[in-house]
This record gives structure tokens, sequence and C-alpha cells, in this order.
């Protein structure tokens, strides 16, 4: 048993805290209100190159090799500046590793380097639609066979990075006849392609510099060389891809949970009511004590799903315990430091009421907590059957 | 063109510090190291030099201490040092500047090296005195607090800053030594394909002992917290006088009046 962190793994953690410290935290607040999609891109962009992209990646690739344990590290410390950002990296990684799992040689050689160089500056999982969201084999977009290709048509929501991504995973039915999700295959969809058309941006709560898109399939023609993995796998690597995705979205809250808590534990340290600091009152010290508490707890459930991730072990329950308690983790923190501050924390004079709306998606995107606990019941019931 | 870059693991300064148990250094447990900042500059600028000519120079980086240190020389290693040295020293913190400048001069002595690269100073002791004593154990030039840096045809000019912000050009010939300062350069954050390339790089391992024979010149008698201080001065009365008297204050006690 060691719970020590290797020298490479602390040396990254510091890289992302350096670069979030200088990069990301002096801006986050104007992208949140006002959005300034050139700073967001370019940030990104270097952080491609520092090797933020590909974390997973092999080197032959243009990846950085690292493993999952210090990609957990990485997001957390980017989350803790700039959600929005930490958001878009954890998704690029989320597709260069399904890339890397299911591509084909020639699909890892033209796509992985480009999005693990900033080439790209994202890249886009285009799984959910209005009808599939939770119920993700429900969906309804059609791939069908085209002269040697395919042509796809359907409405995709919710599409993270979808104004600006080079490639999309998309997700069709080629076999309407086949049970449920077992008629589903993936394809690679470039940016461009005549007939994939970037629809309306959502206006939403929390990691608002992140753009979140409605993406329409209209005919869109791809050539056979688009079919991701095998034919009508699709739903067996959705699945399998979102498990690793969910170590990424539950290190992300645990970093905004981190990031909310530090600043309301900070700001009651000084501020006096009744001629005390806020800090020497019970009930604030009792917020901090379960709010760190529980992170810690995140923490540890997530460092366990990664270094399982990383030595070859399963890891689809373990991620999903991390991604559920770190984000209801994270969402409870949040509304704590907010309450720590009172009024001002409600104003957007102070992040928490940033972090507060940031943290809020944790529990919805990339799986439901309802979904996880579900994908949990199923895996524990497994050893019970 | 053979180069070598000093450096040291210093705790992160936002920390809370306390003595040790021997009350003479402060207790490292519970804090995070990370390498000195002034040294920073100096691995930037030993390998913007490496890269000016061609990757050719060889470019070894050193540290004298516990194995912690070993952290500090892979993040030297991942922005672009060939080799690192560590000099094992779990007591480190106990030697002198003499010492510290001594064990690197035994290990520098027989590798003839072209330039030497150190911080100014060390944010946590802030000697500023190992880079020069190791200059003048070598018997080479050295030059301190420098904020820009030319290398050509074997001689080096670099830009010093002097007190009053007034700055000096320096030419040198080398072999030489330069203490690097704030303003010098920007350090690279390593990228992680490097952090993780710097695994392969080699990392010699030097018992002090086998090149410190030095007794220390001057002994650290305990380490605390200065007295808390009571309040700053309130100024008070007619705001003509009071500002005669912050202009007195300015002047008198600070630098931002002349």
């Amino acid at each position: 048993m060691n719970l020590e962190l290797t020298e490479e793994q602390k040396l990254i953690q510091e890289t992302a805290r350096q670069f979030a410290a200088e990069r990301l935290a002096p801006i986050a607040a104007r992208l949140d209100l006002e959005g300034d999609r050139e700073s967001f891109l370019a940030n990104l962009k270097e952080l491609a190159c520092l090797g933020f992209m590909g974390l997973n990646v092999s080197q032959t690739y243009g990846g950085s090799e690292t493993g999952s344990v210090a990609f957990s590290l990485a997001i957390t410390e980017l989350a803790r500046a700039c959600a929005s950002t930490a958001v878009t990296v954890s998704v690029n990684n989320m597709v260069c590793e399904l890339i890397q799992s299911v591509g084909s040689e020639e699909q890892k050689q033209r796509y992985l380097p480009r999005i693990c160089s900033g080439s790209y500056p994202a890249a886009s999982f285009a799984l959910t639609e209005p009808g599939a969201g939770s119920d993700a084999a429900a969906l309804a977009t059609r791939a069908e066979p085209d002269g040697a290709g395919w042509r796809l048509s359907g409405t995709k929501v919710f599409i993270t990075s979808a104004p600006y991504a080079g490639v999309f995973v998309v997700w069709a039915v080629t076999d309407p006849a086949a049970a449920k999700g077992g008629g589903i295959s993936c394809f690679l969809v470039e940016a461009g392609t005549p007939g994939l058309v970037v629809g309306r941006e959502e206006l939403k709560t929390g990691q608002r510099a992140s753009a979140t898109n409605e993406v329409l399939l209209e005919n869109c023609r791809v050539p056979a060389e688009a079919l991701l993995g095998r034919l009508n796998d699709g739903y067996r690597i959705a699945m399998s891809e979102l498990a690793g995705g969910r170590i990424g979205i539950g290190s992300l809250a645990l970093g905004v949970g981190l990031a909310a808590m530090d600043f309301a534990t900070s700001y009651a340290s000084q501020r006096v009511q009744f001629e005390r600091k806020l800090v020497e009152f019970e009930a604030l010290q009792w917020m901090i004590a379960d709010s760190y508490t529980e992170l810690e707890a995140a923490r540890l459930l997530l460092m366990n799903a990664a270094f399982r991730k990383e030595t070859g072990k399963s890891f689809a329950k373990e991620a999903s315990m991390a991604k559920l308690f770190a984000s209801d983790a994270a969402n409870r923190a949040c509304y704590k430091a907010v309450q720590m501050l009172g009024g001002y924390g409600y104003t957007a004079s102070y992040p928490v009421e940033r972090f507060a709306r940031d943290a809020r998606i944790t529990s919805i995107y990339e799986g439901t907590n309802e979904i996880q606990r579900l994908i949990i019941a199923r895996e524990v019931l497994r050893s019970f059957s | 063109m053979k180069i070598l870059v000093c450096i040291k693991q210093v705790p992160d300064m936002e920390s809370r510090f306390k003595p040790d148990s021997a009350g003479v250094w402060y207790s490292d447990t519970d804090l995070a190291f990370r390498m000195n900042e002034y040294d920073e500059y100096a691995v930037e600028q030993a390998v913007q030099l490496k890269e000016q000519l061609g990757g050719e120079p060889e470019v070894v980086v050193l540290s004298v201490g516990p194995d912690r240190v070993v952290e500090a020389l892979k993040k030297a290693l991942a922005m672009g040092c060939d080799r690192a040295v560590q000099v094992q020293d779990p007591a480190a913190h106990l030697k002198d500047p003499w010492q510290i400048a001594s064990a690197i001069a035994a290990y520098a002595k027989g590798e003839n090296f072209n330039l030497i690269f150190t911080g100014l100073q060390s944010q946590d002791r802030g000697s500023a005195q190992v880079g020069v004593t190791l200059a003048e154990i070598l018997g080479i030039a050295s030059v301190t607090t420098i904020v820009g840096f030319e290398y050509a045809d074997g001689s080096v000019t670099v830009r010093r800053e002097l007190e009053g912000g007034l700055k000096a050009r320096v030419q040198l010939k080398t072999p030489a030594l330069v203490t690097c300062q704030l303003g010098l350069n920007v350090p690279r954050y390593p990228t992680l394909p490097n952090i993780m390339k710097a695994k392969k790089k080699e990392i010699l391992t030097l018992p002090v002992g086998e090149l410190l024979h030095e007794e220390a010149r001057s002994v650290t008698a305990s380490f605390y917290a200065p007295p808390k201080k009571s309040g700053g001065i309130v100024l008070e009365g007619d705001v003509a006088v009071q500002v005669d008297q912050l202009l007195d204050i300015l002047r008198d006690k600070t630098t931002v009046l002349r």
C-alpha cells in the first residue's frame, strides 16, 4: 500500500497548478461573465503544447503517456481555476483515448496528433440526443449505407466544444432491426464535412466559457474509413469510454469544490462579526470540517479509480462511485461556501457563486448521478447473483 | 561546451514555518518543496544557451540535499538539462554556504565546466554566497545578479542589476559563473512528455562525505520567529502636517523617495 504520488505525478500536478494560477485564474471570471473565445482557445492551445490533451495517449501519436492518476491530478488543478477549461481538456482526453482504444492505425495517425498538438482546438463526443439522454441506447440518428460510405442524419444536443472541434465522434444507428443498443456504430466526422451543422449554443448556468451546442446531421456523407471501431459495437464503446471520462468529471468536481472551500475558509478567517472572526464560530467550523472531509474522501475514491484504470484492472464501478461522490461533495461544498460568505457569496464580486454554478452540472453530465447509482448497483449485485 | 546549473529545493514560501526540534532550522515535515525560484532562471538560461548553440553543450544540473531533491532535479531535466547529480546529504540544512560551495567545487573541479549558472540566492536561507564562493574556489570569474545574458565566441556579456534600478553591462571570458536574478527570463513550464522522458535521464548520486572535507565557518545558532510587532504608525492632526510627516518617513525609512 502506497498513497504517495510519484515524482512525475507531483511534477505534472505542479505544472498544472502553476499554469492554472498564472494563466487560467486571472481571466476565469471574465470568461464566465463576458465570454472571450479567443483567450479561452489560446489557453487550450498552450495546454495542448504542454501535453495536456493526450495524457493517456502513446507518445507515438503525440501523447504524453502519463497514466490516469496524473490525468485526474491535472484536471483537478485546472478546475480549481477554470472549470470550463478543465471540462474541455477532459473531453478532449476522452475522445483521444477512445480513438486510441478502438481506432484503426490510419485513424490514430490522422487524428491523435492533431488533438494532442492543439492543431484541432478541441474534439467532440456526440452521443446525446433530444430523445436519448440517460437512455443513450434510444438514439435515433441513422447511418445508412451510401455507396462505399455512410450517410448520417439526426440531431445531437449538449455537444461540448462543437463550434471549435476539429473532429466529432458521432454515434448512429446502423442496424435498426437489432435489439436495443445492438445496432449502434461510431463514426469520426471532421468539422466542415457538408451536412454537419453546428447549431444553437446553449446559454448555461455554469461552465459558460465552454461551448455546448446542438449538432445537426443533414444527410452528412462520410467515407467508409470514418467508421470507428467495429460495426454495431458503438454502444459498448460509448459505455466503456464514458467510464474513463467519469474520472475526469469527478476530478473536475473535486477541483471546483476545493477552490470554493479554500476561498470561503480564507474569507471566514478574516471576516469579523460579533467581534469575532467567522471561523471562530462552531457553525462555520462544522461546514469546514464536513466539506474538507467529503472532498478528501472524493479524492481518495478518484485516486483509487484512476489507479485501477492505470494498472489495467476493472474500474467502471469505482469510476462511477468516484464521480457520484465527488460531484455531490463538490455541490455541497459550494453551497456551504456561498453560505459562509453570506450576501457577498451571492455576488459576482467573489468567485464562489461561479464555483457553485460550475459545480452544478457535474452531478448531471457524463451520466447523471442517478445513472451512476444504477451502474454501481448493477456491478455490486452481479457479485451476489 | 559543458554547463553546470546548481539548484536548491526550497519549501513553498507561503507555508507556515516552525523551528525544528534542535531549534536551528525550520521543521520540514508537512512542507511542500519546489525548485528555488532564482534557480529556475538559471536552468532556463542554461537550456536557452544549449538551444542557441544547436544542442551542442551538455547541461548538468546539480543539487545538494536529501533524497527529496530528486524531484527538483527531475523538473530541471524535464526543462531540458541532460543529466543530473544529487550530492546526497540528509543534513544539508546544517551546512554553511562555505561547505555547500566546497562540496560542489569538489565535484565540478574534475568536470571542467565552461559555464556555471546558479540562482542569485535561495528563497529560504538567502545567503547569496554559494555561487560566488564556488567561483572563488574554482578560481574562475563570476558576476552576480544578472538580468540579461548573451554568449558569443567564448565570451559572455551580461546585464547586471544595481541598486536603485541602475544597470551595468559586464563582459567576461569563460570559464565563468553567473548568478541569476528575477527578470532574466521567463522559465518554461516543463511539458508532460518531457517530464515522462526525464525518467530515462541519468541521475548520479554522490554521498556528500566523498566530496566534503571542510569544516563549517559559520553555524546557525537558533531559528525563531520575530516577536509580533505592535500596530503601525498612526499619523494624526492637520493634513498638511501629516503629509510632511509621511514624506519624512518615506525618505528616511524607504527607498521610495530619493
